[in-house]
């Protein structure tokens, strides 16, 4: 088995004097496509901000590629690490194919990006089938355009690690799909992929691992294949769910 | 191959170079005293130094302050994501007018070498930029709500103490001081003008080579950081970038402030938020706009002449106002 790319150490977060989480251990590897997945507040988007290295942990320390996040510099850690925020401000008036370019920055030494940038921009806003915005404002965009332009954003980085904050967010359920596939495909080439989901059956269907945040740490941490034949985590994301055969053979997450 | 952007970017910001340099030849010629051309081209006063001395001193003064307040401007408005950031809306420009006034009022005209008015203002902006950036301080991050209600605060502390220490002076300062405050633009020393080129020239080549900086900034803080930027290194540059820039100017030119929220407004509704394509022709539009406010103030109702900074903003807040009704402006 590979190394970790990604190496949580003893991770603890406060508030003020609210604990969010308190001494969370995790690794990931190359590979893996993690989905996180918690009630609001179990602290999915501040664990993702601390890897990101946008926040700073109260303590503990997270190992990027075996060296401390706390020693690189942001331009370092943009060569491994991409972010996928939840949202960003949506008045910005620059076209959809600039922001994607934004994923160059370490990457472009010049004034303005290469041919060989835009390239790499272009294939990225062509897998995440958003090359039709190009030209358009952001503004303009629907929540749903605007979220694939950013994660083509995150594509044209060229990281090794990939934080998503809800990338479905905004999407339509075949957008989604195809955002799961996506990811899915390029965790099989060697990307380490942690996604902050509330979709049970998307994660199930399409992720490696499953992680449930509760009680300040990690409640459950179960390999994706087998998960739902022991459906206890479901439980701790709502009592409410129940795992049920679907039509086709397979199993899946209904509601009570 | 040259891209799109790349081909927008060269057209836009020769134009813009274009109409500096013309401005800067042109302008000078014009003004309420009839010039007579034969005079100038021979180089025989009055005309030759009315032309070379007066008027080309204001004109360049006019053009480097125009695009300095464009280019500080765009650069507070990009860094804090709001339309209302300007180095007035911040108190760095009205803190810069107190510390000039109270050097007026005072008689200060020469301090540790260069002109108390001058040290004045910039004792003043750094004053009030310590206050602001130390409210608005929070977990070792600038908070941008925080940075605007505190500069809006100070600003009208500020404002309230120019009206004191106007009142308490005396019959030929407090001429003075509502001469400065009205925001006029006179002819200057050379010498000065050379000081102030010294200053702005490098500092604004330095903003705006940090373009695709505050690019990634203007859409937000984490945004930038996980593309790979040094976030709060780059604020604090750019805070006193900013400020250096428009204390500069306040200092010589009193306070002229619209050219700092029109100009970057009107060219995004234009070009883009591009800040590589913006903050060049920020620089020389806004220098461009201002020089020629101030020609048309000389002459509009000569022999009176109208403060630069009034016919910018007769100019300015209506076009504003249209482009915003229009919904060009978001």
């Amino acid at each position: 088995m590979s190394d970790p790319i990604v190496s949580v150490r003893d991770i603890s977060w406060r508030a003020g004097t609210t604990a969010v989480l308190d001494r969370i251990r995790l690794d990931v590897r190359p590979g893996e496509f993690v989905a996180v997945m918690g009630r609001n507040g179990a602290g999915k988007s501040t664990l993702l901000d601390i890897i990101a290295g946008l926040r700073a942990p109260t303590t503990g320390d997270v190992l990027l590629d075996s060296r401390a996040l706390s020693e690189q510099p942001s331009h370092e850690r943009a060569r491994l690490v991409a972010h996928l925020p939840q949202t960003i401000r949506t008045d910005l008036s620059i076209r959809a194919e600039a922001l994607v370019l934004m994923g160059r920055y370490v990457h472009a030494t010049g004034w303005f990006e290469s041919a060989d940038d835009r390239a790499i921009a272009a294939e990225a806003m062509r897998r995440c089938h958003c090359v039709q915005f190009r030209d358009r404002i952001v503004s303009t965009l629907s929540g749903g355009e605007r979220q694939r332009v950013l994660l083509a954003a995150c594509f044209a980085q060229r990281p090794r690690v990939l934080l998503l904050d809800e990338p479905a967010t905004f999407l339509d359920l075949d957008q989604q799909l195809e955002c799961f596939t996506l990811l899915r495909e390029e965790a099989g080439q060697g990307m380490a992929c942690l996604a902050v989901t509330h979709d049970v059956n998307l994660a199930a269907a399409f992720c490696s691992r499953l992680i449930v945040l509760a009680e300040r740490s990690v409640a459950f941490d179960v390999d994706a294949a087998t998960a739902l034949e022991s459906p206890e985590w479901l439980h701790a994301i709502s009592p409410r769910l129940d795992v049920h055969p679907a039509p086709n053979g397979r199993r899946w997450v209904g509601y009570r | 191959m040259i891209s799109e952007t790349d081909r927008r970017a060269r057209t836009w910001i020769s134009v813009s170079i274009v109409v500096f340099v013309a401005a800067a030849l042109l302008l000078p010629f014009v003004g309420p005293t009839r010039l007579d051309y034969h005079n100038v081209w021979r180089r025989q006063d009055p005309d030759w130094s009315i032309v070379s001395h007066l008027r080309l001193s204001r004109t360049l003064l006019a053009l480097i302050g125009g695009g300095a307040l464009a280019v500080a401007g765009s650069l507070f408005q990009s860094m804090l994501r709001d339309a209302l950031a300007t180095p007035y809306t911040l108190g760095v420009s009205t803190g810069a007018s107190l510390g000039a006034v109270i050097s007026i009022a005072l008689n200060w005209h020469v301090a540790v070498g260069i002109g108390g008015v001058w040290a004045g203002a910039f004792v003043g902006a750094a004053f009030v930029l310590l206050i602001v950036m130390s409210a608005a301080r929070r977990e070792r991050q600038l908070s941008v709500s925080g940075l605007l209600l505190a500069g809006i605060a100070i600003n009208s502390v500020c404002g309230a103490l120019i009206l004191l220490v106007h009142g308490l002076t005396g019959m030929s300062q407090s001429f003075a001081i509502s001469r400065w405050l009205i925001g006029g633009l006179d002819a200057i020393e050379f010498s000065t003008l050379g000081l102030y080129a010294a200053i702005v020239g490098p500092l604004t080549v330095a903003v705006i080579a940090q373009a695709r900086q505050w690019n990634l900034l203007a859409v937000g803080e984490a945004w930038a950081a996980t593309r790979g930027a040094s976030v709060s290194r780059s604020l604090v540059k750019g805070y006193l970038a900013g400020s250096v820039l428009a204390a500069a100017t306040v200092a010589l030119t009193g306070p002229i402030g619209f050219v700092g929220l029109v100009v970057p407004h009107l060219l995004r509704s234009r070009l883009g938020g591009d800040d590589r394509i913006v903050m060049p022709c920020a620089f020389f539009f806004g220098g461009v706009l201002l020089a020629s406010c101030d020609a048309l103030g000389r002459v509009l109702l000569a022999p009176a002449e109208v403060p630069a900074g009034a016919i910018t903003a007769f100019i300015g807040g209506p076009h504003l106002v249209w482009l915003v009704r229009r919904g060009t402006l978001r």
